[in-house]
């Protein structure tokens, strides 16, 4: 447990936030990361996403609340998070970075921070605007939004020892993987659903004969 | 006890779902009609509603004692009251008295300069201001003009122009008439818009007429293909123009039929442009959900308009034998109407007309006229939209309140009361009302001056709260400052 959720650990997204070049390069030559902080991170950051989608006011939110299921949006949020770490991964492996998949994943965990910090005032902000007003309610996701997108790029980046170029490259790359992943993974399925039909076939046959 | 708390919440929950449901059950039994009648919420969902219009009875030619219609087109009602049907195949106009009870005149013949001359299957009818008929004779390939004694104004046929085609037939299907004896007719085959007539029967222009959008994929697809391709692909023609009438201001409401299922009636202004409003959907085409693959479902086939009074207009699909009927903004306000052979319901509607609180639809296969009569809450709906049409919103309002009571899902009645809330002041129920309304511009215009209420009601709290913080700070940043001197003077006295 201490080595998980020790004060310190717990305290380390926080300083990445505003040292992010110190704190991932810390993050992977000092074990200063921990794997199951991202993943309560990235569990907030959905908690987060839905609590906006369900309770930004009226004025600036369009969504029907009645589409949004919150266990649903985690388990998107969740697979999306392991799809995009799956893909960066396999991307950096064949394009030598020095990040292990635990890196990747802290990484990506705590660049979600900031999305965590601005959707809750976001979304409490937006119940105090009017129309006209509204660019503070956007003004809020856009930093946390653009802040996350730093931290990400900066994170790929410094955990494998990567130039910027090379960084946006894998980035690419990673997004081309994910689709190839799940391109594989549903035909993967649909192969395991045929052989499985086949079988219960050939059972039903034998049962009905015999 | 926890046992029982449970059960005790249990039997709550079970019996308000029942009470919904049954709730439900008795709400459409109540209305007793043989077609749906629902409308769409902003999210574009069906909700159900009660029936605005119910029906009444119908009239067939046989009601009369004469030969039953054959494919009758569209009717008209008089500004004496009198209602006129265009009875094609019969070759005859029938004139039927205001409450359609006896039967007036039957129109089979006029004396046109000496001699008799008969109808060849009359298709459309219109009358003026002044009493006159206006009478589309396709297959006579001209328009006859009759007074109220059926002496023959004038013939209108053959037009002229540079902007016709050589050899061009002029068959007319669809008329009206403007203050001034304009003549807006619908031809045959003409998709260049509305043909206008001046008073003197000389064609003029072309009004109305609907552009072609060719969206950028089409482009894309044209670019590709090669020329034998393109010559079997369809053409992009404009649609043509499939009903028409005209408001009290002479402004021309054209209904056409759109696949996109977006915009199926213009309003267009003497200059032909259109100048609908198309309220917050964007939408005066009909069905909003129309999915789906048999022959029942696709955009709405709108085969005729009629504007009625105050703003509001009626539009009739062929497809499913809805009615739609739409305020001055586009709003739609209800839906009745349906395909069967039950009593109430139509084979082939083609033509809409409305008098007081009735709605006529002229049924060309079953050759009848079903006659809609308004029920309370459509009385309601349509007593509303006039009041606020005169700019009597808070008139309107205890209309609006007793739709909610029949009908409480209806935003637009939520909006008109939340509005009268807001000039009235009460911000707190003019946002509960806008919202419930859906109407998020005056929710935040009411939200706006609630919050400001709130502010300078507790202008003398939050002041003093904000200097009791300030003061709050300064002490205890002084009392810290102290403290660290002390401790910094004991520290510097200890170093040295």
């Amino acid at each position: 447990m201490k080595r998980w959720f020790s004060k310190g650990k717990l305290r380390y997204p926080f300083y990445i936030l505003t040292h992010p070049a110190d704190g991932y390069y810390e993050l992977r030559h000092r074990e200063r990361g921990s794997v199951p902080v991202a993943i309560i991170i990235t569990a907030l950051f959905s908690f987060c996403f839905s609590m906006n989608r369900i309770h930004a006011s009226f004025i600036v939110n369009d969504v029907d609340p009645r589409s949004v299921d919150s266990m649903n949006e985690l388990g998107g949020v969740m697979l999306l998070f392991l799809l995009f770490c799956i893909g960066n991964w396999s991307v950096t492996c064949l394009m030598g970075g020095e990040g292990r998949f635990k890196d990747i994943v802290t990484s990506v965990g705590y660049a979600l921070l900031p999305l965590v910090l601005t959707l809750i005032p976001a979304t409490i902000i937006s119940g105090f605007v009017a129309a006209d007003e509204e660019a503070f309610y956007y003004l809020i996701l856009v930093f946390g939004v653009a802040w996350t997108a730093i931290l990400i790029l900066m994170g790929i980046m410094i955990i494998h020892n990567y130039s910027l170029a090379k960084t946006l490259v894998t980035l690419i790359l990673t997004f081309f993987s994910m689709l190839i992943i799940i391109f594989i993974t549903m035909m993967l399925f649909d192969l395991l659903s045929q052989v499985y039909g086949f079988f219960r076939n050939v059972y039903i046959e034998l049962q009905n004969r015999g | 006890m926890k046992l029982k708390k449970q059960t005790r919440i249990a039997v709550i929950i079970t019996t308000l779902i029942f009470c919904m449901m049954f709730g439900n059950v008795t709400a459409l039994a109540n209305d007793h009609v043989p077609y749906d009648t629902y409308n769409y919420d902003y999210r574009d969902y069906i909700v159900h509603t009660p029936a605005a219009y119910v029906p009444d009875h119908s009239i067939s030619g046989v009601s009369f004692g004469m030969k039953a219609f054959n494919n009758p087109q569209d009717l008209c009602i008089a500004p004496d009251g009198l209602v006129y049907i265009a009875d094609t195949n019969n070759n005859k106009i029938v004139v039927l008295n205001d409450t359609m009870t006896k039967l007036v005149r039957v129109i089979t013949e006029f004396n046109n300069n000496g001699t008799t001359d008969h109808f060849n299957r009359p298709y459309g009818i219109a009358i003026s201001k002044k009493n006159e008929l206006y009478i589309a004779d396709s297959e006579n390939k001209r328009i006859v003009v009759l007074n109220s004694e059926d002496q023959l104004i004038k013939i209108v046929d053959n037009p002229q122009s540079d902007v016709l085609e050589a050899g061009y037939v002029f068959t007319p299907l669809k008329v009206t008439v403007d203050y001034a004896d304009r003549i807006f007719c619908i031809a045959k085959g003409m998709t260049e818009g509305i043909m206008v007539f001046d008073s003197d029967g000389q064609f003029t222009s072309f009004f109305g007429t609907i552009k072609v959008e060719i969206t950028l994929w089409e482009k894309f697809w044209r670019r590709l293909s090669t020329k034998k391709e393109r010559s079997r692909q369809s053409l992009f023609i404009p649609t043509e123009f499939t009903g028409i009438d005209i408001d009290e201001k002479g402004f021309i409401f054209a209904s056409n039929i759109d696949n996109a299922g977006e915009q199926a009636v213009r309003r267009l202004n003497p200059s032909g442009e259109d100048v609908i409003k198309k309220g917050v959907k964007k939408n005066v085409g009909g069905d909003l959900r129309t999915g789906g693959m048999n022959s029942y479902a696709g955009p709405s086939k709108i085969v005729d308009v009629v504007y009625r009074n105050n703003g509001i207009y009626s539009i009739l699909d062929s497809r499913r034998g809805r009615i739609f009927t739409y305020d001055y903004e586009g709003n739609l306000l209800y839906i009745f109407g349906g395909l069967g052979s039950q009593a109430g319901t139509f084979v082939a509607p083609v033509a809409i007309e409305s008098s007081n609180n009735m709605i006529l639809v002229l049924d060309s296969t079953r050759a009848e006229i079903l006659v809609f009569q308004a029920t309370e809450y459509g009385t309601l709906i349509n007593d509303a939209v006039a009041l606020r049409f005169d700019g009597d919103e808070s008139l309107a309002v205890e209309k609006w309140e007793q739709v909610l009571k029949l009908d409480e899902n209806f935003e637009i009645a939520n909006v008109g009361i939340g509005k009268a809330y807001l000039s009235k002041g009460d911000n707190k129920l003019a946002m509960k009302y806008l919202k419930l309304g859906m109407s998020r511009e005056y929710y935040s215009i009411a939200y706006k001056r609630y919050r400001n209420e709130i502010l300078k009601q507790n202008l003398s709290f939050l002041l003093t709260g904000i200097v009791v913080i300030l003061a709050g700070t300064m002490i205890t940043k002084s009392i810290i400052r102290k403290r660290k001197n002390i401790v910094d003077n004991t520290d510097g006295g200890g170093l040295e």
